[in-house]
């Protein structure tokens, strides 16, 4: 089963991906699949509408659910952190206060890879972050805010 | 979840984070100075500066018996572990290791120090010997309260021995040894220790070789050979070089300027952490010494006393070799000493905090 959702889940993102133009080549080497898988996919077919519907739900969990689901799906990072980024269903943005110290705690814990440090201050990229807010949990001066945007 | 492994040796410790980037900060007791700035600066609450001021009427009985050598001596730097630091809730930020002023505290991410990363803010605080001006007379080594500084003195062979006159011009002479060192005669006895420098020549055992006027980098000493030459007394000395090395270890140095201070030549030069004043308030001041102890500078010493016993007002500060640590006003049990830090040399940063943080290092110690 475990499988099938991560086949659900790369559905949701080839169709993601296609909808912004992508050619199925792209896509294919983007998620790590055939092309001709992709094509299936993209034509409805060989994939059951339950496994979909299964993924549908995980990406429209909390960001930190959705996180930690994803990564249980999917043993390899590189590709967990592409289908994140693509799945996710809003995009975020983080707001850093004067008050970090620049510890790099964030960046440490930072799955998406979105956080660095830049004059000992952490940046945060809305195009990687996925929400999850690990980074404000983690931060030891409260100086982390996570929004949507 | 991340979490820092500590690796505790002898009083010394490591605490070690490793994921994407490793940091790793390092504690050395022997380098600390115990000022405590690491305490008040860490962002989280994870340091703990340990008491370091001692049983000060344990020190007063032993000063006022007359042994003042062991009264200093009571308390060494291996008895007392200076800091701790709670791994649990250290985030290794580094804003220890950026504000401690001797670097007994270093943060290393990825192997390479703080330090040396133009982003974090670091203290333009340094020592140097310059080579082409060092005499290599060992002052500066004797005078160094860390003992940070090593000089390897070589000196030139000695000549035949001849006959003549002999003295000594006291304003010139730097105390050297060197002198005492080359006479083949044994005559010369110099003592080279700071605050009580003498040269004695004793004319009856001189045989008037001229090696130790060859020889004096201050040409202090005037000295006339009978065999060779009458009546000239300030010969130029002949091939007679000293040549050496000066090094300075720059982990324990905590740039007093001690050497500057005491160097003939002006080849030492030091330049502080900290801008500052001290000062003692003598009507408080009990003069247990425990200042003596912890200063790292010798700046505070026992004012000198003629006879064991005598009641002493307060202790003495030599204000130009205090770097502005505060750790004297800290451990200080009557609370007599006020360190007040003005200005703290350190290069510029961008971190909101991290300003914030070096501002806070300018504040009045009691």
């Amino acid at each position: 089963m475990p499988k099938h959702i991560a086949s659900g889940l790369k559905f949701l993102a080839a169709v993601k991906l296609k909808e912004k133009g992508k050619s199925q080549q792209y896509i294919a080497d983007e998620l790590n699949m055939d092309r001709s898988t992709v094509s299936h996919y993209l034509n409805g077919r060989n994939l059951s509408g339950n496994s979909i519907d299964v993924a549908k739900t995980i990406t429209e969990l909390l960001p930190k659910d959705f996180l930690l689901m994803a990564q249980s799906l999917f043993q390899e990072t590189e590709q967990c952190r592409k289908i994140v980024n693509i799945c996710k269903e809003k995009q975020y943005k983080g707001n850093v206060e004067e008050t970090c110290i620049g510890c790099g705690l964030c960046v440490n814990m930072c799955f998406m890879n979105a956080i660095e440090l830049e004059s000992l201050k952490a940046q945060i990229d809305s195009d990687y972050c996925c929400g999850c807010e690990l980074c404000k949990e983690e931060c030891p001066t409260n100086s982390i805010e996570i929004l949507e945007i | 979840m991340i979490k820092n492994v500590k690796d505790v040796k002898g009083k010394d410790f490591k605490i070690t984070r490793s994921a994407e980037e490793i940091r790793e900060l390092s504690f050395k007791n022997h380098i600390c100075i115990g000022c405590g700035i690491c305490e008040s600066t860490c962002p989280v609450g994870a340091i703990d500066l340990n008491a370091v001021a001692i049983d000060s009427r344990r020190r007063i009985n032993v000063y006022f018996s007359g042994h003042e050598k062991i009264a200093q001596n009571l308390i060494s730097d291996a008895d007392i572990q200076k800091i701790n630091d709670n791994e649990e809730k250290c985030v290794l930020c580094g804003m220890c290791s950026g504000v401690c002023p001797v670097g007994a505290l270093q943060l290393t991410i990825d192997g390479v120090p703080i330090s040396e990363m133009s982003q974090y803010p670091h203290y333009t605080s340094y020592s140097n010997i310059d080579d082409d001006e060092c005499i290599y007379c060992e002052r500066c080594e004797i005078a160094c309260p860390r003992d940070a500084i090593t000089i390897e003195r070589e000196l030139p062979i000695r000549k035949n021995l001849v006959t003549g006159e002999i003295f000594v011009d006291d304003d010139e002479c730097i105390y050297c040894g060197i002198c005492q060192e080359m006479c083949p005669a044994s005559a010369i006895t110099v003592n080279p220790n700071t605050g009580e420098e003498s040269i004695v020549i004793d004319k009856d055992k001189c045989v008037y070789c001229l090696i130790c006027k060859r020889t004096c980098p201050t040409k202090a000493i005037k000295a006339m050979c009978r065999s060779c030459s009458y009546g000239e007394y300030d010969l130029d000395p002949l091939d007679a070089t000293v040549s050496g090395n000066s090094i300075i270890d720059d982990d324990i140095c905590v740039y007093c300027g001690w050497c500057q201070g005491v160097c003939p030549t002006g080849a030492a030069t030091a330049s502080k952490p900290f801008e500052g004043n001290i000062e003692i308030d003598q009507e408080k001041c009990q003069a247990c010494g425990a200042c003596v102890d912890i200063c790292p500078c010798n700046a505070l010493a026992f004012p000198v006393s003629t006879e064991a016993g005598q009641r002493l007002d307060h202790m003495a500060v030599k204000k130009e070799y205090c770097i502005s640590c505060g750790a004297c006003a800290q451990s200080c049990p009557n609370s007599a000493i006020t360190v007040t830090r003005s200005d703290v040399n350190m290069t510029p940063t961008k971190s909101a905090t991290w300003i914030d943080a070096i501002n806070a290092i300018k504040r009045v110690i009691e």
